[in-house]
């Protein structure tokens, strides 16, 4: 896409912030068509993980029932990892991110597309067969549809938190193992939220308070996080 | 008036003349006060009664607990005046203060297990602060990490800046997530005094330890702040002054 | 004295755990120094390679 479709609406009068963010979401979603590979692997990522576990640990469902939220949420770490390099590389790759600074929409608007793409391409289809992974570590049927609900909240929060790691390691060769140890840290409160409401949901019990406080976090991060990853992407593109 | 110091505190000559008077000024009462704070916390406090002389352990732990904690503070403070009034000066304290923050980060980790075991009877305990902790340890290794991986002292200033300041907001929160979870799991929180009201014998060396170490972290980041400021300016004209003087 | 050293049984635990916060205060300062000292050796050595210019 060239830099004036983001500056001009077809109608010809300037585009707004958010018009210009729905181009960009809209662009990020069709681009991942053309490359299945970036929301697949980490699916299956996150797939082999929880099958590493009943191998490693014990393959009595009784046990993995108690374990399972926690191994849930780290594979689901891992996995959003994974998939945060996909985020910014192509685009910076091949001057798309620069264009995007130097447009003259605001770049926040811009990267929290891209960050909401990430996120309904990886955290979305993760929250899904979160559910399938639950109910092979020995979760009970009925509980199993309400492990979709933090996963998917917990995973936004993810996206943002990765999409401020992804951008201060733009500029930094193999960045991959960087990013992750930038961004697990941070991360903490949302695994902690995140698995404590999924131990609640598979034991069918409320599970509002650690989703609420899980709510928190992806709000908090929705403010902030596309403001740092701009400040952190112009830096890197100076 | 307290705009002129401002701009002043920009210039890198003044910045590094002004760290070298007041290092001696910080150095001095530091070690006085860590040596009164040592013969009180381990001569004259009475010992506590539920931990006996154990407790004495506070003496070094609480210390360093709060340099981990403060010298974070600083340097996410200074990374966001860099940021924002775009000052070389305050990129250098940043820096100074991230290898010093990670070593006390450190102490305080391995002073916390020593006291744990005692108390619980193991090294680990997923204590909230020891957790806390050692996820601090993590930035601070992350942020040394960034910092280490630009070869260009201003992106490297600039990047490391952005994560400093994210991760402060994080810090109140990553603590709270963990106390919460904790509590869920009920891990006795032994680092608590037994006394019902702490005396004053033993409060009194506590506070004398935490001034000194605030203080001798005052006199360290003098020091590198003067080596980080002669590196970044190497080979403009001031120095050749600032040097012979 | 000996009554001091042993601290109520908790020697093993208090001790070392001074020691390796003064080891780090210690090392803090050394390194500081080292840092200050190896960066005036350094510009000084430039300067003097700059000559008489300026």
């Amino acid at each position: 896409m060239n830099v004036s479709a983001l500056e001009l609406a077809p109608a010809g009068e300037a585009m707004s912030a958010l018009g210009a963010a729905r181009l960009v979401l809209a662009r990020d979603l069709r681009l991942a068509f053309r490359k299945p590979e970036q929301v697949v692997q980490p699916l299956a990522f996150f797939a082999i993980v929880t099958t590493l576990f009943p191998l490693a640990i014990t393959p009595e469902l009784s046990r993995l029932r108690e374990i399972a939220p926690g191994v849930l949420w780290v594979a689901a770490l891992l996995a959003s990892l994974l998939a945060l390099e996909f985020l910014f590389r192509d685009d910076a790759h091949d001057g798309t991110l620069e264009q995007y600074a130097l447009s003259g929409q605001s770049l926040t608007w811009l990267l929290f597309a891209k960050t909401t793409a990430h996120w309904i391409l990886t955290g979305v289809p993760l929250a899904l067969i979160a559910p399938l992974a639950g109910a092979a570590l020995g979760a009970p049927s009925q509980t199993l549809p309400l492990i979709i609900l933090p996963i998917a909240v917990g995973s936004l929060a993810l996206s943002l938190i990765g999409a401020i790691g992804a951008a201060l390691t733009l500029g930094v060769k193999r960045g991959g193992v960087l990013l992750s140890v930038l961004t697990l840290p941070l991360a903490v409160p949302t695994l902690i939220f995140g698995a404590r409401a999924t131990e609640l949901a598979i034991r069918g019990m409320s599970f509002a308070a650690p989703l609420e406080l899980l709510g928190a976090i992806a709000v908090l991060g929705l403010t902030l996080a596309p403001v740092a990853a701009a400040t952190a992407v112009r830096i890197s593109l100076e | 008036m307290a705009w002129t110091w401002f701009h002043r505190l920009g210039s890198p000559p003044f910045v590094y003349r002004l760290a070298t008077r007041l290092t001696p000024w910080f150095a001095w009462p530091a070690a006085i006060l860590i040596v009164a704070a040592l013969y009180g916390g381990l001569v004259l406090a009475p010992p506590d009664y539920q931990q006996g002389q154990g407790f004495r352990i506070i003496y070094v732990h609480a210390p360093s607990a709060w340099m981990s904690l403060m010298v974070y503070v600083t340097m996410a403070a200074a990374s966001a005046v860099g940021l924002i009034w775009r000052m070389k000066v305050a990129h250098a304290v940043a820096a100074s203060c991230a290898p010093v923050g990670a070593s006390f980060t450190l102490a305080a980790l391995t002073t916390g297990m020593l006291w744990g075991r005692p108390m619980w009877g193991t090294y680990w305990e997923w204590d909230p602060r020891l957790t806390s902790e050692l996820v601090l340890l993590f930035l601070y290794l992350g942020y040394l990490g960034l910092r280490a991986s630009f070869d260009d002292v201003q992106r490297a200033d600039r990047v490391s800046a952005v994560l400093a300041v994210v991760g402060v907001v994080n810090v109140p929160i990553i603590h709270y997530s963990v106390v919460w979870w904790n509590s869920l799991h009920q891990a006795p929180s032994v680092m608590k005094l037994g006394t019902p009201t702490i005396a004053t014998a033993m409060l009194v060396p506590l506070l004398l330890m935490l001034a000194g170490f605030t203080l001798f972290f005052g006199a360290i980041l003098m020091l590198r702040l003067r080596a980080e400021v002669l590196r970044r300016e190497r080979g403009t004209n001031w120095i050749r002054e600032a040097l012979s003087s | 004295m000996s009554e001091f050293l042993r601290m109520g049984g908790y020697a093993r635990y208090l001790w070392p755990s001074y020691a390796i916060t003064f080891i780090v205060v210690v090392l803090n300062v050394i390194w500081a120094r080292r840092l200050l000292a190896r960066a005036r050796a350094d510009a000084l050595r430039r300067l003097a390679a700059q000559g008489g210019e300026s």
